[in-house]
């Protein structure tokens, strides 16, 4: 069953348990994939999953019903991510908080995502779900919201505050550096 | 057929599935891609690309929305009870200081008495009245101070 927004604005706003149960119900597969494919690993995705649910618990005052629910959502769990990885260090997902301030397109290191790379090694179209794992972080969330979650484009820049000229140029990288990624043996694609 | 006709084909095929396209733009792109096998190719391939992005299986662990459920309600229950807590706090505050306020007189003469009494010097029995009414306060906001430490520590994570 899904809830409009003004809804949940106003079930959000009295704390309404049932309504929360409903929600982390109805977006769990969402939220956990989103942060799967932001951080890599499981167990922290499952860590964060729980606060950004606490957050939006606490903030629920704060979600207006002039966006989408999963919009705001994810916006939640990107900062909890950005959080973490300052206090953990984790460079590699610090750059989704500027990484326009790192130019030169680097391919992470794979040793520090085997824990996605568990997740995504299945049969099925194998190469191409691998090749996710060598593009930067802030470019597999742009493909992940736009080609996955199906959202527009003004709704990406809410979740990452940024302007839709960046979520842009941002989602062309993604897709080039998607196919550049990709063996030789794969299909590769406009970008 | 030119280099151009393809690289205009290819980049057009990027942006109907990044921004969209015009109908003009999008009736060339068919066009085109009906008569060029190379761009047809490339649009397959990126249809294939886009498919296997959506199909990245991630599986939520079964009991993770359950276990969810339960620290949300805990945290919400544990953010009622702190926040009746604040409210009786600053209602027993307001109290104490209505108190105060009515005793005030009562107490500077009981002060003025002692002095008199045991021959304290002015400036002393003052201070000393001074810190009867401080002392409390004092207590007051290290004990909101420290329960706001409590809160901001349970936060963290």
């Amino acid at each position: 069953m899904s809830v409009d927004t003004q809804a949940i604005a106003n079930g959000l706003r009295q704390r309404d348990p049932e309504l929360l149960d409903l929600l982390i119900e109805q977006f769990q597969h969402r939220l956990f994939r989103y942060l799967v494919f932001l951080t890599g690993d499981q167990a922290l995705s499952e860590d964060l999953f729980q606060e950004t649910w606490i957050r939006v618990m606490e903030r629920g005052h704060q979600y207006n019903a002039k966006s989408k629910f999963e919009s705001w959502l994810f916006a939640i769990a990107r900062n909890l991510v950005i959080d973490v990885s300052r206090r953990k260090k984790m460079r590699s997902l610090e750059e989704l908080a500027d990484p326009d301030s790192n130019q030169p397109f680097e391919p992470p290191d794979l040793h520090g995502v085997s824990a996605l790379q568990m997740l995504v090694a299945r049969e099925n179209e194998q190469a191409i779900q691998l090749s996710l794992l060598k593009i930067p972080a802030y470019y597999r969330e742009v493909l992940l919201l736009r080609f996955h979650e199906e959202l527009g484009l003004e709704e990406i820049a809410a979740v990452l505050s940024t302007p839709i000229s960046t979520v842009k140029s941002r989602l062309y990288r993604g897709l080039t550096a998607l196919k550049n990624a990709l063996p030789e043996s794969a299909p590769r694609g406009a970008a | 057929m030119s280099d151009s006709l393809h690289t205009r084909a290819q980049q057009l095929l990027a942006q109907s599935l990044i921004e969209g396209i015009a109908p003009a733009d999008d009736a060339w792109l068919r066009r085109h891609l009906k008569d060029c096998p190379e761009c047809r190719e490339h649009a397959a391939a990126t249809n294939d690309l886009l498919r296997a992005l959506r199909a990245v299986p991630i599986d939520v662990p079964r009991d993770l929305a359950a276990r969810t459920q339960m620290r949300v309600r805990l945290r919400a229950q544990e953010t009622a009870g702190a926040s009746g807590s604040g409210l009786i706090l600053w209602g027993l505050t307001a109290m104490s200081w209505l108190l105060g306020v009515m005793s005030a007189p009562l107490v500077w003469r009981a002060f003025a008495w002692i002095g008199e009494e045991f021959r304290v010097p002015k400036l002393a029995m003052e201070m000393g009245f001074v810190l009867w009414w401080t002392i409390p306060a004092l207590f007051a906001v290290a004990a909101v101070l420290h329960q706001r430490g409590v809160a901001s520590n349970a936060k963290r994570f």
